[in-house]
């Protein structure tokens, strides 16, 4: 079990950000923060230790705040998540086009939640586009939101009234919706789930801001002996980049547990489930990769039916 | 206690030769949020070829045609527009080789049906030789199929399209305006580029911020640089263009020939022989007439300026006939080339059939130079700028492929803005401009090698190295496939 994080750890990982963006496998920077054990996802597995609500880590903070300036670098420690950054709506594309034609379709004009929003790369770029009605980004790291409130202001598009709003809590303070319908039509956790305490009781408080018929929509690392390898041999070992014990692996969550977990609570069927493996590729950037599911970095989306 | 920088010294220090300047936003009620009169999404600077096929495809594609665009050229853009009614007996001088790659963009952004297609001249084979040693290559599509294989009905026969550049500026003009959608500023003065500054509400100070000779300041999220070779925006931008003068000259002229060319109307022929001084080339207009690239040392060019017409035209027969050592005593004598040139070409045995027929008659007025440069900017993108065409690079004129390569800087831009567009990124932002730098400059820089390489190796008077190049196009000139592979280059295929 990993205990709570050293500050030099800490800046180790942000420096694994800078070394790993040449690497495909490791996971980027963590934008909600980890807490103190590891559980998977599964449901026979539960954590004896786990508060009701994830608290914030002030350690974490002090490493978020450390993290903040640099980014919207983009050759900074953020650069593999910018990278990352027009693949997460090409999938969203994908997950609201392929909805078979039983289910209502969701209305022109979107509204987005984003889960773990860090300096604002996907919520900026989601309230840019033109299908957008407004974006509703949180983070309970108050240092990360601030630069996402200052970088904000670079851009006339984004002050337009209601379209983009940051709120610095976690999703255990957000506000549930009155109705199912008040829910929002995407809910995006990118690059969060890896790194949070207890997966499941985290998605559990996630379902409700869905509406029915929109889409839930996650990034993460696949928990294999690829990303094992990668992430704790190579990296901590071999390369000695990174000190041992800075990857809690056992924290990655594998696709096909995400199908059986949403499954089982009557989500996504009739192929509202969709996958898309990534892998990044040094000087080419992030690419698609058949099956990448099962051994890297993927995308998972999954409808709500009712 | 260390004294306290005083409120933004930061940003003086970081830039010191940026003065910042106050946006002048309008405020409206008690808030202060700019009005979006002054900001644009695109503001290009140029009003040629590359700017305005860039403008055409953002406000050709449904999925750019959102953005807000202006355009600011210091000429007048209405003045200098091809008539309609224009005489086929006379052309600018200032013509270009556009390839099939060029011409299928302009015809996706709708803009090829635009042109006046009676003012240019599509050929179809294109003989080359060496001045020296008169080791030759001819391409044309039938010779540089694969051994053996039959032609295909479906295989090209057209090499490239020699057009005048303000045909081509015309024809995007024309289907800009059948767009609409953008602000014209011309013949309007860019004065000065600055970074915005950081305000109560908006923070402008990665935006350049334009001011007008009409008085007139624009915001830019994204900048485009397609001001020609001294670039004001990559000045502005910093970006350092590297590069070298040929000390040579491109002498152009519009001439008239004997007649339509040895393959006729329908079977137009490119020339072009390389001398030691630059190669010399005649491209085929439409009719009888045909547009001269003399590229040769700056004395030489100012001679053949200098020359009555009689001479010039004399001159330039000679250039195809006659030995480079002849040419040189010709462009030593102060006048009577005409003359002189006629009776040494009675002693000098030629094949006229594969040379350009003779001129007859030099369009008044038309002959002029232009110093050749090599330039390559360092990198074509920076926060909120990127440049496009002669800003970002100059080649020697020696393939026709300058404009050429503008018209695919701006597609690949057009192609790189839409997707970040569809993607939500900022169109200004370094990341957002990242794949167009990439796609644009090795292919850039590798054809600017090629030239360069190609005038370098035929520079050369005697020696071993003329017997290797003579080798070389020969052996080239036998092998179908390889001089297929040239051409698909050549034609922006590749």
């Amino acid at each position: 079990m990993a205990s709570s994080r050293s500050p030099r750890v800490l800046h180790n990982l942000q420096k694994l950000a800078v070394q790993t963006s040449r690497h495909p496998l490791f996971p980027r920077t963590p934008r909600v923060l980890p807490t103190s054990c590891a559980v998977r996802l599964s449901s026979t597995q539960s954590s004896p230790h786990q508060p009701p609500n994830s608290s914030v880590d002030p350690t974490e903070v002090s490493h978020f705040n450390a993290l903040a300036s640099s980014w919207w670098d983009p050759h900074g420690p953020s650069r593999l998540l910018h990278l990352m950054n027009p693949l997460r709506h090409e999938f969203i594309t994908r997950c609201r086009t392929t909805v078979p034609i039983t289910i209502p379709t969701t209305p022109s004009q979107l509204r987005y939640l984003d889960i773990g929003c860090g300096g604002g790369i996907f919520a900026e770029s989601a309230a840019r586009l033109p299908g957008t009605l407004s974006v509703t980004a949180i983070d309970p790291t108050p240092e990360v939101l601030k630069i996402a409130e200052a970088h904000r202001r670079r851009d006339p598009t984004l002050l337009v009234d209601g379209r983009l709003t940051y709120l610095n809590q976690s999703i255990e303070d957000l506000t549930p919706p009155t109705s199912p319908a008040e829910g929002y039509d995407v809910v995006t956790i990118f690059e969060v789930i890896e790194h949070v305490n207890a997966p499941g009781p985290f998605l559990e408080r996630v379902l409700q801001h869905v509406k029915p018929g929109g889409w839930l929509v996650l990034s993460t690392i696949a928990r294999t002996w690829t990303s094992w390898v990668v992430t704790n041999v190579v990296a901590e070992d071999v390369l000695g980049i990174v000190p041992k014990g800075t990857h809690d692996w056992e924290k990655y969550v594998n696709e096909t547990e995400l199908r059986e977990w949403f499954g089982k609570r009557g989500w996504g069927s009739n192929g509202g489930m969709k996958t898309m493996g990534v892998v990044y590729v040094p000087g080419l950037g992030w690419k698609e990769v058949p099956g990448g599911e099962g051994w890297g970095n993927y995308f998972f989306g999954v409808r709500r039916d009712s | 206690m260390p004294p306290r920088l005083p409120l933004g010294a930061h940003r003086a220090l970081s830039s010191p030769s940026v003065v910042q300047v106050q946006v002048r936003l309008q405020r409206r009620s008690a808030s202060s949020s700019p009005t979006s009169s002054d900001i644009y999404d695109v503001v290009c600077v140029g009003g040629g070829p590359a700017g305005l096929s860039l403008l055409t495809g953002l406000r050709a594609s449904p999925v750019t045609s959102g953005l807000k665009v202006a355009l600011i050229e210091g000429q007048d853009l209405q003045k200098n527009r091809l008539q309609k009614d224009a005489s086929l007996e006379s052309f600018s001088n200032r013509c270009s080789s556009l390839t099939p790659a060029s011409v299928r963009n302009l015809q996706e952004i709708g803009a090829w049906s635009h042109a006046n297609t009676a003012r240019i001249q599509p050929y179809q084979e294109m003989q080359v030789w060496d001045g020296v040693s008169d080791a030759r290559i001819s391409f044309d599509w039938d010779s540089a199929r694969p051994l053996l294989s039959a032609r295909k009905p479906s295989q090209p026969t057209t090499i490239a399209y020699m057009i005048e550049n303000i045909n081509t500026t015309t024809t995007l003009l024309s289907r800009l305006s059948e767009l609409g959608g953008v602000d014209i500023f011309s013949p309007t003065k860019v004065e000065s580029i600055e970074l915005g500054t950081d305000a109560e509400q908006l923070d402008l100070s990665s935006w350049p911020i334009l001011t007008l000779s009409n008085g007139k300041t624009l915001a830019a999220r994204l900048l485009v640089g397609a001001d020609g070779a001294n670039s004001p925006v990559r000045t502005f931008a910093g970006i350092p263009s590297r590069g070298f003068d040929y000390n040579r000259h491109g002498v152009v002229a519009s001439l008239k020939l004997e007649g339509p060319g040895w393959g006729g109307l329908d079977h137009k022929i490119a020339y072009q022989r390389f001398l030691p001084s630059g190669p010399l080339a005649m491209l085929p207009m439409p009719g009888n007439m045909a547009a001269l690239v003399w590229s040769t040392t700056p004395e030489r060019a100012s001679k053949l300026k200098s020359l009555s017409p009689n001479d010039f035209v004399a001159m330039v027969n000679a250039g195809f006939r006659l030995s480079a050592t002849d040419l040189e005593y010709l462009h030593t004598m102060p006048s009577g080339q005409e003359e002189e040139i006629a009776w040494r070409e009675k002693h000098t045995p030629a094949n006229e059939r594969s040379i350009p027929m003779k001129v007859t008659d030099v369009q008044q007025g038309s002959v002029a130079s232009f110093p050749l440069k090599m330039r390559h900017a360092d990198v074509y993108t920076g926060e909120r700028v990127a440049l496009v065409g002669d800003a970002a690079h100059t080649i020697h004129p020696l393939a026709g492929q300058g404009l050429n390569q503008g018209q695919g800087d701006a597609a690949a831009l057009v192609r790189t803005i839409s997707h970040a567009v569809q993607t939500g990124q900022d169109i200004g932002s370094v990341l957002a401009l990242e794949s167009y730098n990439s796609e644009r400059y090795a292919e850039n820089n590798a054809m600017l090698g090629v030239c360069d390489k190609l005038h370098r190796l035929y520079s050369v008077e005697s020696g071993p190295i003329v017997g290797l190049r003579s080798l070389g196009l020969r052996a080239v000139d036998a092998m179908g496939p390889l001089k297929g592979f040239f051409m698909d280059r050549a034609a922006g295929r590749a």
